[in-house]
């Protein structure tokens, strides 16, 4: 026995679709991209008219041929509708057309083949004529593990720094990029680390091949970076004395931290009272081994408020030695950076590593700040990421966080 | 950051008190100093102190860390005596290594560690502070050797001969430039001229910024005066470094003497250890710390100044040996370390402020929750690369790449542009792993822009790499629509060649008509550059692209 299908039921009350191109074209010849708009179905329609010599192609124009007479499908669907099965040919035309499908009464017999026997997997066919009653479902193993499955994941590293990341924002931190090929003027002149000097060798840096020098914008910025370089310029300072030289702050490369990112967005300009943070890849020549990789990522920022003191700063440090390490405990230890004055280094006792170095912050320069178009105090910070992912993910080799074990990254835990 | 090494017996003698080594650590924080590793060394312990302040070259010797340590009651003053001795420099030099500064310091006691501090100082603060002897190299001598007055000139490569430190035979320059191991190590700081200083008796003190003589410039136990020098550019650096070196002398007991330099042009006399001068706003200190005036005197006095008020303003008198304090806050960090950072009540500021994410970064973070979602393991790796991973191993032509001059490693060389080569290379370390492997990355490449001001720009991509047994295009098609899909996206595949693909199995990705990516199954040459053993297929996308459309 068959049933009409939901297409098979819609053409016996609207018609064959070839039908509607025949009586379209009742009115003469038509191009096929017109026919294309005017006829639903138009593959359909166009692939039976043509199987049926109803139309002829001919140089993009479709002719009529012969008019449309009822034809043996209409007449099946209409039959098949009536409970009474047509003949076998016109069956497969409209089985192939999908237009009607085996009742259910078939599918019982077929099932009831199965009847008694022993069945490993349970179909539809089974459920739908509840011959499931009358079959044996073949009891399972079900107390052996699981087949391996490796499913889609997070590199664990960066979704750490996803978390830290996420951490900052609902501490207020508004987020800072920069370009990773960056002038020295930025990673170095603007942090009134001076040309030629040991303070700038305060960080071992790559230099570049090619591309050699970048054009340095801001115009006013750099002129008051010179002149503090110089001779203090309006900062109060005596300045570095010596003759700054222009090329050498043009010169370009790798971003050695993530204060070049700070120095950036001060002379871009900030809100009062402001806080900005950077996560960047920052790049230094060292030898690679278990404490040093060849690239690594930095966490800075910077607050900025008219009224800052010290204590705020070291308020700021005991805030993140709690929410990013959850150290309750912390030290304060005097440090030195090339651009910030006071500087202080932040040790936190962690529930489980012990005391540890977690950050390095400061109260930026004047002769960093004032050049930059920033009367207001700056305090900087940067946090020791690597250590504390290192230790979320149980690794004593830095060379895990950018791992190219792939079984490692599908065996870690997802914290 | 030099890291030097001290006595620990000899630095409680410096500090007239003995402190245990816990008590050492925290003193150690008053000079910012940290306290790396104690050994024993028979009855006494060597101290391995990392020292964190690159401009303050005083710091770095026991003496200045016991004088920083004992928090001076006031400024410490220096006398410098007069001395008959004389420097002429020669017009010659001046075209080579044109300027000296000179000292003289006797009566001193020299012992093991005595000997051992002034060689350590000498090598970190030319080393150091003087860039690797560049600016500032440093001599020592044996002052009862030599007869003034002293000449520094410069001579050529076998004009004259004498026996360097710790050899017997005489050399010329140009034999110790090419023979003796300092001689190598800093010969790239001559050429053609060397530096000589030479007493009246034609007794060779040394070549500098090269070495010493053996007869003049070898110091011992035995040695009780001594004549210190030290050569360069620029005053900026060199007077500074003579003031380290004299006043950590003077720690030990030294007298010291001034020298005369007569120049051709003027003359003058070295060290001039004349306290500096300096004033600050007394707000200017209250706006970061708020103190009473009474405190911040008696403070100042503990940091080794001597201070005055006068108005609103403190006039301070500091050391010579402080070359670091060019503002205000350089005295008002001193007055906070003195004060203890740890009496301070840490109080965060109470501003309300928005947080933001970079929009890049929560695009960046949503692709990856797609892929997560279509069972893609997501990888990491290095933005730094080689030319033979980006260009040769992937069968494509070399282009305009950013490449770093000073390299560590030829592994790590240039800045990758694409990131498949990284894909390739994190599944040849995982041959041995489970198949199938599907892996994506998200990171930033490096590309030549010469319009911009960097003349290069950052490009967030993406990358898919599927390897198994069998793969085919429509794997990663199929990925791909997923993709575009979830975006909202409308996209075209359009058939290209590209050497890094098998020819017919690789198509270039089109958004609004703009190319923004490629897809394909890699080639088998590449695979066997690589050595891959199975096939991959893979796509790469321009974020930055996908995310403008967005």
């Amino acid at each position: 026995m068959y049933i009409l299908t939901a297409e098979g039921r819609k053409y016996l009350k609207e018609g064959l679709p070839e039908k509607k191109l025949v009586e379209t074209l009742e009115k003469g010849p038509m191009k096929i991209s017109e026919l294309k708009n005017k006829v639903e179905n138009f593959d359909v329609a166009i692939q039976w008219a043509r199987k049926k010599n109803l139309i002829v192609v001919a140089q993009g124009d479709v002719e009529l041929l012969r008019h449309w007479q009822e034809s043996e499908e209409e007449k099946a669907l209409q039959s098949i509708e009536e409970g009474i099965t047509p003949d076998e040919n016109i069956l497969k035309v409209l089985l192939h057309r999908k237009l009607i499908e085996e009742k259910r009464e078939t599918l019982t017999k077929k099932a009831e083949k199965l009847k008694g026997k022993e069945i490993t997997n349970l179909t539809s066919e089974l459920i739908i004529t509840k011959a499931w009653k009358d079959v044996f479902l073949k009891e399972y193993n079900v107390e052996a593990v699981g087949k391996v499955i490796y499913p889609g994941k997070r590199q664990p590293y960066n979704r750490f720094l996803t978390d830290v990341r996420r951490k900052l924002v609902e501490l207020g931190f508004i987020e800072m990029t920069g370009p990773i090929i960056e002038m020295e003027f930025w990673n170095f002149d603007a942090l009134y680390q001076p040309q030629n000097h040991p303070s700038r060798s305060w960080t071992q840096t790559y230099t570049l091949k090619y591309p050699k020098h970048g054009f340095l914008s801001y115009r006013k910025t750099v002129e008051q970076v010179k002149q503090t370089h110089e001779n203090g310029w309006k900062t109060g300072s005596s300045g570095w004395g010596y003759k700054w030289d222009e090329k050498k702050a043009s010169q370009l490369m790798p971003r050695a931290h993530g204060t070049a990112c700070s120095a950036r967005q001060l002379a871009k300009g900030v809100d009062i009272p402001g806080k900005y943070f950077a996560m960047v890849r920052c790049f230094r020549p060292d030898v690679i081994d278990a404490t040093h990789g060849v690239e690594f990522n930095q966490v800075e920022g910077i607050v900025i408020d008219e009224n800052l003191t010290f204590s705020n700063l070291l308020g700021i440090l005991k805030m993140f030695a709690k929410e990013i390490a959850g150290a309750e405990e912390v030290k304060f230890i005097p440090d030195y950076y090339p651009f910030t004055e006071p500087s202080v280094q932040l040790s936190a006792k962690h529930p489980e590593m012990g005391w540890i170095e977690l950050a390095g912050a400061g109260i930026f320069r004047e002769e960093l700040t004032k050049p930059l178009g920033v009367s207001a105090p700056v305090i900087a910070w940067g946090i020791g990421i690597d250590r504390l992912a290192m230790f979320k993910l149980g690794i004593k080799d830095i060379r895990y966080l950018f791992t190219e074990k792939l079984d490692w990254l599908r065996k870690t835990k997802v914290i | 950051m030099p890291t030097i090494e001290v006595s620990y017996k000899d630095l409680c003698n410096l500090l007239g008190k003995k402190l245990s080594i816990d008590e050492m650590r925290e003193a150690l924080m008053l000079a910012k100093s940290e306290l790396d590793d104690v050994q024993d060394k028979g009855n006494d312990k060597i101290l391995k102190i990392d020292n964190k302040d690159t401009n303050r070259p005083d710091l770095w010797s026991a003496e200045g860390i016991a004088r920083e340590i004992r928090r001076k009651n006031g400024l410490v003053k220096y006398k410098v005596a007069k001395s008959k001795i004389k420097i002429i420099v020669d017009e010659k030099v001046s075209k080579v290594r044109p300027l000296i500064a000179c000292a003289a310091v006797r009566n001193i006691k020299i012992d093991e560690n005595v000997l051992s501090q002034i060689i350590q100082l000498q090598e970190k603060v030319a080393e150091t502070f003087g860039n690797k002897r560049k600016e500032v190299a440093i001599g020592v001598y044996d002052l009862d050797k030599v007869i003034s007055p002293i000449k520094y000139t410069s001579v050529k490569g076998n004009e004259i001969e004498f026996v360097p430190l710790e050899f017997t035979e005489k050399m010329n320059p140009k034999q110790i430039i090419e023979n003796h191991p300092k001689g190598k190590e800093y010969a790239h700081l001559v050429k053609d001229d060397y530096p000589l200083l030479i007493d009246s008796n034609n007794d060779v003190l040394s070549m500098p910024p090269i070495i010493n003589s053996d007869y003049s410039g070898k110091i011992t136990t035995n040695t009780k005066n001594l004549f210190v020098e030290c050569t360069g550019y620029d005053f900026r650096f060199l007077l500074p470094a003579i003031n380290v070196l004299v006043t950590a002398l003077a720690e030990r007991g030294g007298i010291i003497e001034g020298v005369e330099i007569i120049y051709p042009d003027k003359k003058m006399i070295t060290p001039n250890l004349t306290e500096k001068t300096a004033s600050m706003k007394i707000e200017s200190l209250k706006k970061i710390i708020d103190l009473d005036n009474k405190e911040i005197l008696s403070l100042l006095k503990k940091s080794g100044y001597e201070a005055k008020i006068k108005g609103n303003k403190i006039n301070v008198k500091y050391p010579s040996y402080r070359q670091d304090i060019m503002h205000e806050r350089d005295i008002i960090e001193d007055i906070i370390i003195s004060y203890g950072y740890n009496k301070i009540e840490p109080i965060p500021p109470k501003i309300a402020t928005i947080g933001r994410q970079n929009e890049l970064e929560i695009f960046s973070q949503n692709i990856s929750e797609i892929l997560v979602g279509l069972g893609l393991q997501e990888i990491m790796s290095y933005i730094l690369t080689n030319k033979k991973n980006v260009f040769n191993k992937m069968n494509i032509e070399e282009t305009r790449i950013v490449e770093i001059e000073n390299i560590v490693s030829a592994n790590w060389s240039v800045f990758r542009n694409w990131l498949l080569p990284g894909m390739l290379d994190f599944l040849s370390c995982n041959k041995h792993i489970d198949y199938p492997q599907r892996i994506f990355e998200i990171g930033d490449c490096i590309e030549i822009d010469e319009n911009l001001e960097t003349k290069s720009n950052d490009i967030r991509k993406l990358a898919i790499a599927i390897t198994d047994n069998i793969v085919n295009y429509e794997q990663m098609s199929s990925i791909l629509d997923a993709f575009f899909r979830l975006l909202g996206i409308t996209y075209k595949l359009k058939r290209t060649e590209h050497t890094s693909f098998i020819k017919g199995r690789c198509a270039r990705i089109f958004v609004d008509d703009e190319d923004v990516g490629v897809i394909g199954e890699i080639h088998p040459a590449v695979l066997n550059n690589w050595e891959l053993e199975k096939p991959v297929v893979a796509l790469e996308i321009n974020l930055n692209l996908i995310f403008n459309k967005l």
